[in-house]
């Protein structure tokens, strides 16, 4: 079969046929376009961990029967008493199967990072607290 | 089978990069959808990670703050004061009828007693909902 054939006829004879846009500066334009969005998007997925204040969350005369537990750069603290990772998660369900919504209040210490409070903070919503609280020590 | 051979180089031109235009339109495509344009930080941070689900919400103020102790409100650097100052009076501004909240970019290095006395004085300057933004562990 010859191609030549789908062709519409042409007053001029066999003229070269030549296209009417070129592609090139196409090409072009969706390069930069495509290097643009390339650049200039993000792809991180923000999340958000919303943080009560230990007063205005439900009625702030429960700070009594408040769990404490301290973020220390050496380990984590329970009511003064220091714990590892798995005995105080161990420790907290424990105590959450006693009373279901006990307030929560973590208070990190100097020098600690952010990082490792947020890590807490994710366990111990793991662990089923729900009143969870972030303080800092007022001596200061 | 035998190709045509009377086709002109010139046409087969721009029949050759018909495929490589398929590819860069979907990337062109792939790359618009799946990202978002955001306006770029003052300066860089590494923010924390954690499992937390919760939705990230683009229309609040924002405040960064990185591991040295630089902030910076909606992109803009400032001192903490300044950061505090501007924030409570933005919320002077707002109307009163929406919950007036404020998302933290905060850097996982960052000492979080710093972090959560400017959460407590912020709270104190009326604002009650307080987001830390988080993105989620690489799996």
């Amino acid at each position: 079969m010859n191609l030549q054939t789908c062709e519409p006829p042409s007053l001029l004879g066999n003229r070269k046929r030549r296209p009417l846009i070129s592609l090139t500066p196409l090409i072009d334009v969706v390069f930069i376009l495509l290097v643009f969005f390339m650049l200039a998007s993000s792809f991180l997925d923000w999340r958000s961990i919303e943080l009560n204040t230990p007063g205005a969350s439900r009625g702030g005369s429960r700070l009594e029967g408040a769990i404490l537990i301290e973020v220390r750069a050496e380990g984590l603290r329970l009511s003064g008493e220091s714990l590892g990772h798995d005995a105080l998660i161990r420790r907290m369900k424990g105590l959450l199967a006693q009373e279901t919504d006990r307030r929560v209040l973590v208070k990190p210490s100097a020098g600690v990072a952010m990082q490792k409070t947020v890590a807490v903070l994710d366990s111990l919503a793991a662990a089923g607290v729900t009143d969870l609280s972030l303080i800092a020590d007022q001596a200061r | 089978m035998r190709f045509p051979q009377n086709r002109t180089r010139r046409d087969n031109d721009d029949e050759r990069i018909l495929p490589l235009i398929n590819v860069v339109f979907l990337l062109l495509i792939f790359f618009m959808l799946t990202g978002h344009l955001a306006a770029s930080d003052p300066f860089a941070i590494e923010p924390a990670k954690s499992v937390s689900e919760g939705l990230d919400s683009p229309q609040d103020l924002l405040i960064l703050i990185s591991a040295d102790g630089r902030t910076a409100l909606d992109g803009i650097e400032m001192d903490e004061e300044t950061v505090v100052a501007t924030a409570a009076e933005r919320l002077k501004k707002m109307s009163p009828a929406g919950t007036p909240a404020l998302r933290l970019k905060v850097d996982g290095g960052a000492d979080a007693t710093h972090i959560v006395r400017l959460m407590q004085r912020l709270r104190k300057a009326g604002f009650q909902k307080l987001k830390l933004l988080t993105v989620p562990k690489a799996l």
